[in-house]
């Protein structure tokens, strides 16, 4: 069975499909990416991967249960958990405490031990502060930890939010725009981090992204969508050499164009 | 360091003994009298009312403007339990049992109205906490028993400075505890991005819901105090200028800083005594430096400041618990 | 029957106050996104200014009252001043502020809330006393449907209606007006545009002042006391008003003042403590049923 397996979903604004009939099946392990030009939709996928937006027709199953309906956090405790494209962090908390914050959902202290600052609930502030420590190591942020999140460099910033989503130990990753306004040294560094983190952690992992250069060597398929349709996917090399895709990124009259002139 | 450490865990109570100890000597030798010790009384429930309302507003970043609703009916909740119920039982534990019943009655309340309301956002929330602290005044004024519009005479005078001192203190320190735990950084991450906070697996109504009965607790705690301190309460004593007065605190003080809404409570509770002397122009004149602060001090006198015994560092968490056992420290000497 | 339309214009009444006084707090909101606490003393500052200003009219008076033309140049004075007092305050107090978090803005409101009311009363020839309000003209009764209509109420009614549509038109056909819609839509892109901002904020402060000096002798001729504490409830009972009809929407602060103002008149016969209450039972119900008021449509976060 696969990990997450998404059939005929769809969703209107108002009279517009944004999303059309979308379907995609994610095994255990895999690193999808889903690309398409400005506005054909991919955000809108992940809000309703999220539980952001309720789609209007279609099913979610994550390990065979049906997560339609539910609340954005009850997809984040089945094990769902994203970034976003316009960073979103607690800005006016320090780093350590934003990955500490998606811990939420694992806590197990009570009130009346966080009220009284018990022993064993310093206890289980430590071992979670020494968590969180090695999770900042990993991703390059130890020495960081006490900095406000706003006060962090915008490519800090991105990789703080993919801390903070493993921080919920997600089965399934998702990474909306991950380089997106990233100079290419930090693009690289990225580059090398989404595979590691996929390797490290043993998650499944769907990106997000518009740059081809950053998914081709780093995605196991591709997803190609455009204006709320999937018109190809496959592997990189096929996806790369699709007629129908070039003429999505480049424009009708390339193709024509070029057909014209051969 | 073991000496070090002590002196750390126990210096803010020392601080507040002290300040019992002074004001009890001054008035020992006459230098102060009962008003100013009254005014000091004052300070000390308007400073767990700032706390627990900036528990809602600084640290989960809604938006009550009704606090004084929650105020009153712990106000009332205790006063019916101290002089109504056990009218003829003169003895500590009725007066606890009273507070505990006012916070209990405005805990209720909170969960009443926050249950739908919390859905609301911003300044709609706000318009209905006002709209609640203003139904229960009316309310108020409706019941016959509890002395309606003419209010409640003849409280016992329960409430002295050590006691408000005492509530005042554990307030602080329970929601210092609070704000470094789990709890607390699920509130902050609400404030900063709610958006992000559910996504990130923080179930915002229910956390939601929490900050606002604990703050409302602390106000019916708070509430109790007061009708204990003045004897005779009355629905118009928990108006809405109430409530604003605790949101000037607040924001005079610097939201999101325990130690700004001990500052803001304090000063702006005793600076119009100190304008006495201007008669007439006296709350005119506490206007204007109110204004003054907010425009040259937009994030208050204390906002983003804390002082040492109101946070928690992280690196304290490494320390060795002063209390409890140590057999962590006692396995790594090993 | 009778009863029912007696209350029905003393609600009316109370409601047109209320809707003056929301559509002051409704374009400020809209424009600055602030809610400015202090609104409610404009209303004051109007009434008692009004009082002033007629018996510095006196000697124009024809027995007790005064004629048309007179009532007309008071009433045209004492709005030129409360604008001009409301936009005082703006550049003074708010403007400093416009860029730092809403919060602020609105303690500061209140800042400025307790001066407006506790300066006039500390000035020798105010002082806390209420005073009675002049009766600007000799009210006739009108019999209508078995109930009786003053004239003063009949025309502080069409006051109200007629200035709300005037406002209206302004908002909607003038230039100044797309420039407000303009600045409430978008300030920055609306500064781009050549738009002076500061000259259309300080203008929707003058227009919200001047509106509720109206609802300030609307008031005060429907309940002839004055004092300097008058504008504290009813400054909250038309926020209420702008809230329940969707704060920032024009049409929604007059549908919400006049539908408080009739419910509370209608309450307030069954029980006078009641009557306060039901104002806001009401205002919690309706945003129960719809988060944003009547007229006000939510704003979705993007993601």
């Amino acid at each position: 069975m696969s990990l997450l397996e998404v059939k005929n979903l769809s969703i209107m604004f108002g009279g517009l499909c944004a999303v059309d009939d979308f379907n995609l099946s994610v095994e255990k392990g895999e690193l999808i990416a889903v690309i398409g030009p400005n506005g054909a939709g991919k955000t809108t996928i992940f809000n309703m991967l999220t539980g952001i937006y309720r789609p209007t027709s279609g099913s979610i199953s994550l390990d065979g249960e049906n997560l339609v309906g539910l609340k954005p956090y009850q997809f984040a405790k089945k094990g769902i958990t994203r970034t976003f494209q316009n960073i979103r962090l607690f800005s006016n908390a320090t780093v350590a405490d934003n990955v500490k914050m998606a811990h939420t959902l694992h806590n197990d202290q009570g009130l009346l031990k966080c009220l009284l600052r018990l022993p064993s609930m310093r206890r289980s502030e430590r071992a979670l502060d020494e968590k969180v420590m090695e999770l900042l190591d990993r991703l390059g942020l130890a020495d960081k930890a006490d900095l406000l999140a706003k006060n962090l460099p915008y490519g800090d910033q991105r990789r703080l939010e993919i801390a903070r989503a493993l921080m919920t130990e997600p089965k399934l990753l998702l990474l909306d725009e991950p380089v997106a306004g990233m100079i290419t040294a930090e693009m690289e560094d990225m580059a090398k981090l989404v595979p590691q983190i996929r390797k490290d952690f043993g998650i499944t992992i769907i990106l997000i992204e518009h740059h081809m250069n950053f998914v081709m060597p780093i995605a196991d398929r591709i997803k190609v969508l455009d204006f709320g349709r999937t018109i190809a996917e496959g592997i990189p090399e096929t996806v790369q050499k699709d007629p129908k895709v070039i003429e999505a990124y480049l424009g009708g009259g390339y193709t024509k164009n070029g057909n014209a002139g051969s | 360091m073991k000496g070090k450490k002590w002196i750390k865990a126990v210096y803010p109570a020392a601080i507040v003994a002290l300040i019992y100890l002074l004001v009890t000597v001054l008035r020992q030798l006459g230098i102060m009298n009962g008003y100013y010790n009254q005014v000091l009384m004052f300070a000390g429930i308007n400073i767990m009312m700032t706390a627990s309302l900036n528990l809602v507003n600084g640290f989960t970043g809604q938006f009550c403007i009704g606090h004084a609703g929650f105020m009153s009916l712990g106000a009332y909740g205790a006063a019916i339990v101290t002089g109504m119920l056990f009218k003829h039982t003169d003895s500590i534990f009725v007066f606890l049992l009273g507070l505990f019943a006012g916070g209990l009655a405005a805990m209720a309340a909170g969960m009443l109205i926050g249950l739908p309301s919390l859905k609301l956002k911003g300044d709609y929330l706000a318009i209905v906490t006002l709209a609640f602290g203003e139904i229960v005044r009316a309310l108020l004024r409706l019941v016959k028993p509890i002395g309606g519009a003419r209010g409640m005479i003849g409280i016992p005078g329960y409430a002295n400075l050590g006691w408000i001192l005492f509530f005042m203190a554990l307030t602080l320190f329970l929601l210092r505890n609070l704000i470094h735990s789990p709890f607390g950084r699920a509130f902050i991450a609400i404030r900063d991005n709610e958006v992000a906070a559910d996504a990130m697996g923080i179930n915002t109504t229910k956390y939601k819901m929490t900050s606002f009965c604990i703050a409302a607790f602390i106000a019916g705690v708070a509430g109790g105090l007061y009708a204990h301190v003045i004897s005779f309460i009355q629905p118009d004593n928990f108006s809405f200028t109430k409530s604003a007065d605790f949101l000037v605190y607040l924001y005079a003080g610097g939201s999101g800083s325990l130690t700004g809404s001990v500052v803001g409570a304090t000063l702006l509770t005793i600076l119009p005594e100190f304008l006495r002397f201007l008669a007439d122009w006296r709350l005119a004149v506490y206007a204007v430096i109110l204004v003054l602060v907010m425009l040259y001090r937009s994030e208050g006198l204390c906002g983003g400041l804390e002082l040492p015994f109101m946070r928690i560092r992280r690196k304290e968490l490494y320390e060795e618990p002063l209390f409890g056992k140590k057999e962590k420290g006692k396995e790594g000497q090993a | 029957m009778t009863y029912f339309f007696q209350y029905l214009i003393y609600g009316l009444q109370l409601g047109s106050v209320y809707a003056l006084l929301a559509l002051g707090y409704t374009m400020v909101y809209g424009i600055v996104g602030m809610i400015n606490f202090a609104h409610g003393d404009f209303l004051m500052i109007g009434a008692l200014g009004t009082y002033f200003i007629a018996q510095a009219f006196e000697s124009f008076q024809v027995g007790s009252t005064y004629p048309m033309l007179i009532i007309g140049l008071i009433i045209l004075t004492a709005m030129a001043g409360t604008g001009v007092i409301a936009s005082g305050v703006e550049a003074i107090a708010y403007r400093p502020l416009r860029n730092k978090p809403r919060m602020i803005a609105l303690i500061t409101a209140v800042g400025v809330s307790m001066f407006l009311e506790n300066f006039p009363r500390a000035l020798p020839f105010i002082g806390p006393n209420p005073r009675s309000f002049p009766t600007l003209f000799q009210a006739k009764n009108i019999d209508l449907f078995g109930a009786t209509i003053t004239t003063t109420q009949l025309v502080m009614i069409v006051l109200a209606v007629v200035t709300m549509a005037v406002l209206y038109l302004v908002v909607n056909k003038t230039k100044i007006g797309s420039q407000m819609r303009a600045v409430s839509m978008d300030k920055d892109a609306a500064s781009l545009m050549g738009i002076n901002i500061n000259k259309v904020i300080s203008i929707t402060f003058f227009i919200g002042g001047a509106l509720a000096a109206v609802s300030g002798i609307c008031y005060a001729s429907a309940y002839p006391q004055v004092d300097v504490y008058m504008g504290s409830w009813l400054g909250n009972m038309s926020f209420v008003s702008a809230v329940l009809g969707g704060i920032g929407d024009i049409r929604g602060a007059m549908l919400g003042g006049f539908i408080l103002g009739i419910a509370q008149i209608f309450a307030t016969a069954i029980n006078s403590t009641f009557g306060y209450a039901v104002g806001f039972i009401i205002l919690i119900i309706i945003l129960l049923v719809k988060p944003a008021g009547i007229m006000g449509r939510l704003v979705v976060e993007k993601v």
